[in-house]
């Protein structure tokens, strides 16, 4: 933190602003080119400023962009929280039990690769709610990635490490908080970095099928339906901007939890 | 204990009256490996690493299992520690039949293996909680401190295994098992990963802790350095090589205590010895020899 103004800093601020910068020219080139059809940087700025007055007004006919946020956010929270919890003790189960992966991982199998656009309708059916089936569908495609990492992890414990605890008698407990445990958290956090990130993508779509207030129903009523592709800009970029920070969270969390042998 | 030892050299050998040596015979049985034979089970069939080997230690006694990679003399070791469960036979430690690893043997592994998200006081205190179950944490505390004083690494006992240096590592990982204060100890490669120089301190710091101990914990050692052997132990157990491993020749080695590093090299009874060992270990000794 101390070199917080050093050359370093400098270089890789000045190499983001010209890749922002490149950015913003193929943008304004394609404005161009469609003859404005797609607006240019400049317009779609002064959407954005519109846009994010009054960020956190939540009448019940108007709602600020923040209010959508939020939204979005706590719906992708909840689903991601249930998904994890219910991933990670499992994932750790199949990958020290060659049983529970024998009997676990074909499920596993087929249900991964559904999309999971093709839960919400299940989850609709199940709770006849429409935000609950989001968070439903966000459970479910948070479980796969953080399963299977947690799962690779506990099975991939060295031998050393689980000699130790048998040539000094480790208890269940001592081996799973000392070794099982610690070993596996770097996977398991790779895992939760990839659901984080799949979950960020599908509440949007999500949103669009299921109405209701988020950023998914902003880009599809205000931007799409209400003409408006200034609004369908801000919202990818908005919706980019929050997801590189969440993808920011963990890759820090993956920092912390590394060690060295 | 004295040290008085005379040496007399002959045609046949060495011959050395060590009074060390002499009441080696009248101490109590520490192990007893009883007509062992250890298979695996292999996608190729059944693979047999040890033979039908019976060796007796007995307590107080440093002995090394020597000879070439993949010998089995690790697996010997394990059948020791309950690591490894014999085929056929069966080994007793401390008058008891071994079944399963426990506290009354401590094991130094080749690999260190510390816990590597766990400081070094932690890594010694997690051992010594499980396997001491009914000391108090005043007590658990105390043994902790003690051990990681002996080997002068209190001061970074707040250091993560990989902020340490290999010697550091090893150290580490022999005041773990010193900690459980074991009657027997089992080290398998301990120094094997080290450098020349901190390997020949390490065998000091052994010796060392087991001086301060009053000579009381028997100590088997795996080990493919005759040098180590020599300086360290009593007996150097002589492996053939593998499959279906036995022993070729268990070599005594009556040099008095305390040894000392510099001198000892320079004892004929030494250099006999070294001649011996590999003599029965290496067959070839010049391009000459191809």
């Amino acid at each position: 933190m101390k070199n917080l103004f050093s050359i370093k800093t400098a270089v890789s601020v000045g190499y983001f602003v010209a890749g922002m910068v490149i950015m913003g020219g193929i943008w304004a080139l394609i404005a161009k080119l469609t003859k404005n059809e797609i607006p240019t940087p400049l317009a779609t700025w002064a959407v954005f400023k519109e846009v994010i007055q009054q960020p956190f007004q939540n009448d019940a006919d108007q709602k600020g962009i923040m209010t959508k946020l939020l939204s979005s956010l706590a719906r992708v929270g909840i689903g991601f929280g249930l998904g994890s919890l219910f991933a990670i003790p499992i994932g750790l189960m199949m990958g020290s039990s060659k049983i529970a992966m024998r009997i676990i991982n074909p499920m596993v199998q087929i249900l991964k690769p559904v999309s999971p656009l093709a839960w919400f309708p299940l989850g609709l059916a199940i709770f006849q709610d429409s935000p609950k089936a989001s968070i439903f569908m966000i459970f479910i495609c948070c479980i796969w990635p953080t399963l299977i990492n947690a799962a690779f992890g506990a099975s991939s414990i060295p031998q050393d490490h689980k000699n130790v605890s048998k040539a000094f008698g480790f208890s269940t407990w001592s081996y799973l908080s000392k070794i099982l445990l610690p070993f596996s958290l770097p996977h398991i956090i790779t895992g939760l970095r990839l659901s984080i990130g799949i979950a960020w993508m599908v509440i949007v779509a999500g949103e669009m099928l299921s109405g209701g207030i988020g950023l998914g129903n902003f880009v599809w009523e205000e931007g799409f339906n209400g003409g408006s592709v200034a609004k369908i800009l801000v919202a990818i970029i908005i919706i980019g901007i929050v997801g590189s920070l969440l993808d920011v969270c963990f890759t820090w969390l993956q920092k912390k939890f590394s060690y060295a042998v | 204990m004295s040290n008085t030892s005379t040496i007399s050299l002959s045609d046949e050998g060495v011959s050395v009256v060590d009074e060390h040596l002499l009441d080696q015979d009248t101490k109590p049985v520490s192990i007893q490996i009883n007509n062992v034979t250890v298979s695996f089970k292999t996608p190729k069939g059944i693979y047999t690493a040890v033979k039908e080997i019976d060796l007796t230690v007995r307590k107080g006694e440093i002995v090394a299992l020597i000879g070439h990679s993949g010998c089995g003399k690790s697996t010997l070791m394990s059948t020791i520690s309950g690591m490894v469960k014999p085929t056929s036979g069966e080994v007793y430690a401390n008058g008891k039949k071994v079944t399963s690893p426990g506290p009354d043997r401590g094991i130094v592994f080749q690999n260190y293996s510390l816990l590597p998200w766990l400081t070094v006081y932690r890594n010694i205190y997690v051992a010594v909680d499980a396997a001491l179950k009914d000391k108090t944490a005043a007590e658990k505390t105390a043994l902790v401190e003690t051990n990681l004083k002996m080997v002068n690494l209190w001061e970074h006992k707040d250091k993560l295994p990989g902020q340490l240096s290999g010697g550091m590592k090893q150290r580490v990982a022999i005041a773990r098992a010193f900690s459980i204060n074991p009657k027997i100890l089992l080290l398998d490669e301990p120094f094997g990963a080290l450098d020349a120089l901190t390997k020949s301190s390490m065998h000091i710091e052994l010796l060392k802790l087991w001086v301060m101990d009053d000579r009381q914990k028997t100590i088997i050692m795996v080990t493919h350095d005759i040098e180590e052997a020599i300086f360290l132990s009593d007996r150097v157990v002589v492996m053939n090589n593998g499959p279906a491993a036995t022993i070729k020749e268990i070599v005594d080695i009556p040099l008095s205590r305390p040894r000392n590093k510099k001198d000892i090299v320079h004892d004929p009874a030494y250099i006999q010895i070294h001649d011996k060992l590999l003599n029965l270990l290496i067959d070839k000794f010049s391009i000459a020899d191809l």
